[in-house]
């Protein structure tokens, strides 16, 4: 017993101090903290204001375009505005952690009185709560938005009711702004002309002016005479025209027009319409597994049905790592044949327990590492009132679940660990040993492709053949364990798994012991069977 | 308790067809140093490794200790494998603290022993070095110094001198007359015969996987008849004659109009100098040659040696 401690100690402590177990363990938080701050750092500074020109031969259809440009920068604008408040307020909300239910209705109102009140210096504005402020910025009505003025004293009210010590708040670029065509060109110019005028400026072979400054044409937007009509073509040009929210923008406020007068012309209420179109019809979802009264399918249950799929990459991603680990070890060991002093020291099973279970915490240690630090981000992130960690947490830790996951887990993670330990054992170099390595891991291929389509079926003929199969039982039952799959399969499966593992280790103890004094070629399967059968030794 | 520390009877080992050892059975008593020699392939790992058990006998038992398993006195029992190698990012001082712990001794004492044995064999600045800094000697006095922190009352050495510089091999000849004369018993196999000479009471030699001799160095060396060396006029033919020579040679040295004469068995030296003086010839040189292991290798094992060259 105490062999297998230090050898495993010793592992242990020498797989923890290589710099790719520090590595593996700070890539993680790092890739994952990238993932969350990456777009929004390229979308603040990587995504400058956008400069287009638009040359409107209809009837006012420019405008409504423009109209729906200004709402995507105030609308952006707003975001960023919420986002500050949210900050700069994160401390007053904490500190009142009771819900605050907010009426819409109300709160608009007591937004509109603001606005009054600003006005007017006599008057004392009746002050919002932390929550109100950074709800409300969902609530604000288009044409709110729209018109300049209240536009800009819903900011000043705003902003007046933050802490006084909040920063200040920064506005962002414009995510459009018009600009005025370039000298030398005219609105009364032919589409034709102004089209290769810009040409230049659109392939930013050169630049426009606007307000003293020299800015890139990002887009060219022509709205025809008769845009509305089925056969006209809105133009636009630009060299990045994977960027099409510029476009998507103009045409859907472009069609919502076409619709609207298309209505007035047949005589149909607009309004009736769009009262129709938000009909949807519902569906409560019930599973029969669960007692009476408890049938209803919740966002819990959600989280539980997807929540084994997390489990089997952890169990698979836990295997990866070790597989190298237990290879590199026994192979030096075996490279140097340090093996044979050990050997002199402790038995075989000793030596075998101790490595893998030495392993084994090493994997721990970096999961441990791994899940702490993905809470600790998706916490920081989601800020304290996020309830959905606890859904998860609550989700998982049921008894029968959770004792599902670690049996499986733990029952999976040793029957490949052997089996790893046992090929290391008949390798002199990991060249040798990715030979035995790639059928392994087509091996463990199979069930992370079965991962998708089981939650769809988790008791059904495919799920449970494939659960009968000892190198796929792990992940294949951990996947169905949400799915209550009968008593007797569960034990079944858990029996036979149990008595796989056992195996492996005997077999691998037994290859272990003649492999690791032997040099030379790996040997051959049937020459494998001879040592296994006891003829060698 | 009167059991030796190594007792092997009938003990053989077979790969296939080919016996690598065949029917040896030796004792080594306590507290001896003994020598297990024989030429390449003689099959002395294998026996090494059946002692202790990483390999099993195919027939035949061993007896270690007094144990039939190595295993269970592996506590008592030192080992050095003939391929030596180190964890190569473990401290000298880990990794010897690292194998004493394994045969038992409690974490804090395996590392003051260690930086104790590192000390005294003349490592003591490398004790926190990294293994893959020491160059192979040294790595290898390292791994020495690992069998041996436990105090084990038997040490097996597999090849304890190769690849040692003549100072290090006088280091390593230390370090085995240190551990005897604490009262271990020790058996070390190597192809250097001065060695075995220098420091062992007893020998055992291996030839082609059989025992070829198994005792003392000084009934090894009687194993071959002592030789004299004359240089003197006419003593040559003089000396011939008699009855106890069996033979006559230039000297084997090499030097000009001296004469060797092989005696036999039991017979005294000082006979050939009484003849001489009877004869009145004077000696310019008369030493009488004792034969040394090496002689008495060749003389065992040369037949088998060359043909497992060849083999
Ligand atoms: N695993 C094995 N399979 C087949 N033959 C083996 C094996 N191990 C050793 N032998 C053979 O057994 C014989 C004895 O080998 P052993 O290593 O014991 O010799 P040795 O006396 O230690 O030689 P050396 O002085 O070169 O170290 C050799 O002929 C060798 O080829
Ligand atoms: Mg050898």
């Amino acid at each position: 017993m105490m062999q297998i401690y230090r050898i495993a100690h010793r592992e242990y402590m020498e797989n923890v101090k290589t710099k790719g177990f520090w590595i593996g363990i700070l890539l993680f938080p790092i890739l994952i903290w990238m993932m969350i701050e990456l777009p929004k750092f390229l979308e603040e500074r990587g995504i400058p204001t956008r400069h287009l020109v638009i040359v409107d031969r209809s009837e006012g259809l420019g405008e409504i375009a423009r109209q729906r440009i200004t709402l995507l920068n105030r609308q952006k604008t707003l975001g960023e505005l919420q986002q500050h408040i949210a900050k700069a307020t994160e401390e007053q909300r904490k500190e009142k952690m009771e819900e605050v239910d907010i009426d819409p209705d109300q709160l608009l109102d007591q937004l509109e009185q603001g606005l009054d009140q600003l006005g007017n210096p006599d008057l004392e504005i009746q002050p919002f709560k932390p929550d109100q402020l950074v709800k409300i910025g969902d609530l604000l009505p288009e044409q709110m938005l729209l018109n300049d003025l209240q536009w800009n004293n819903i900011k000043k009210l705003l902003l007046s009711q933050l802490p006084d010590d909040a920063p200040e708040f920064i506005e962002p670029p414009l995510r459009f702004k018009e600009v005025t065509l370039p000298e030398g060109v005219s609105l009364t110019d032919g589409d034709q002309q102004i089209e290769d005028a810009l040409r230049p400026y659109l392939r930013s072979e050169m630049m426009l002016k606007s307000n003293d400054e020299e800015v890139e044409l990002f887009g060219l937007l022509i709205i025809p005479e008769n845009a509305l009509e089925p056969k006209a073509r809105v133009r636009f040009w630009s060299s990045n025209l994977a960027d099409t929210d510029l476009i998507d923008t103009v045409l859907d406020s472009l069609s919502e027009e076409a619709r609207q007068q298309e209505y007035d012309r047949r005589g149909i209420e607009s309004k009736a319409v769009a009262e129709v179109a938000s009909m949807r019809v519902r569906s409560i979802k019930f599973n029969p597994n669960k007692s009476e009264g408890d049938e209803k399918v919740g966002i819990r249950d959600k989280i539980r049905q997807y929540a084994p799929i997390g489990f089997v990459y952890m169990l698979w991603v836990a295997i990866f790592t070790i597989a190298q680990m237990l290879l590199n070890n026994t192979i030096e060991e075996k490279s140097n044949r340090l093996i044979e002093v050990l050997l002199s020291s402790v038995t075989t099973t000793e030596l075998l327990l101790g490595k893998v279970f030495g392993v084994a915490a090493v994997g721990v240690t970096m999961q441990c590492a791994w899940i702490g630090s993905l809470i600790g981000i998706l916490r920081y992130k989601s800020g304290p009132s996020a309830t959905w960690i606890a859904d998860l947490i609550a989700a998982v830790i049921t008894p029968e679940l959770l004792g599902g996951f670690v049996f499986y887990f733990i029952a999976g993670y040793f029957f490949y660990a052997f089996l790893f330990a046992g090929i290391g054992s008949i390798c002199n170099t990991i060249k040798e040993a990715q030979n035995f390595m790639s059928p392994l891991m087509l091996l463990m291929m199979v069930p992370l492709g079965t991962m998708t389509f089981i939650p769809n079926d988790p008791n059904g003929a495919i799920a449970t053949t494939l659960s009968w199969i000892p190198p796929w039982t792990p992940f294949v039952m951990m996947n169905r364990m949400a799915a209550s799959p009968p008593a007797s399969e569960i034990y079944g499966t858990a029996i036979m798994l149990l008595i796989s593992v056992v195996v492996v280790f005997w077999l691998s103890a037994k290859i272990f012991r003649i492999g690791v004094l032997r040099s030379g070629q790996p040997p051959k399967l049937l020459e494998l069977f001879r040592w296994l059968r006891g003829s060698h030794s | 308790m009167n059991t030796s520390p190594i007792e092997l009877n009938h003990v053989t080992k077979t790969y296939g067809d080919f016996k690598a050892v065949d029917d040896i059975s030796f004792t080594v008593p306590e507290g001896t140093v003994c020598g297990f020699l024989g030429p390449n392939g003689a099959g002395k790992t294998t026996s090494i490794r059946m002692m202790l058990d990483i390999l099993r006998p195919s027939s035949g038992t061993i007896s270690i200790l007094g144990a039939r398993r190595a295993l269970d006195v592996r506590s008592r029992i030192g080992y050095l494998p003939e391929e030596k190698g180190l964890y190569k990012k473990m401290t000298a001082t880990a990794m010897i603290a690292y194998f004493a712990t394994l045969k038992g001794v409690a974490g804090g004492e395996a590392k003051r022993i260690a930086g104790e044995l590192l000390e005294k064999y003349g490592l003591g600045s490398f004790q926190n070095h990294k293994c893959e800094a020491l160059s192979k000697g040294m790595g290898q006095k390292v791994q020495v110094l690992a069998s041996i922190a436990h105090d084990p009352d038997l040490v097996i050495l597999d090849e304890p001198f190769s690849g040692l510089d003549p100072v290090n091999q006088g280091v390593m000849e230390e370090v085995i007359q240190d551990i005897r004369s604490r009262g271990k018993t020790i058996l070390f196999s190597t192809h250097v015969m001065s060695h075995a000479e220098r420091i062992c009471e007893r020998v055992v030699i291996m030839a082609a996987g059989r025992l070829a001799f198994d005792g003392t160095v000084d009934e090894a060396k009687s194993l071959l008849p002592r030789r004299v060396r004359v240089k003197g006029k006419g003593a040559g033919a003089a000396l011939e004659q008699l009855k106890d020579v069996t033979h006559s040679s230039p000297s084997s040295d090499g030097r000009e109009g001296v004469a060797e004469f092989q005696l036999r068995e039991g017979a005294d030296p000082q006979q050939l100098l009484k003849c001489a003086f009877e004869q009145n010839i004077s000696l310019e040189i008369f030493e009488v040659v004792n034969p040394n292991l090496h002689e008495v290798f060749v003389h065992l094992v040369g037949e088998e040696a060359r043909e497992a060259a060849y083999r």
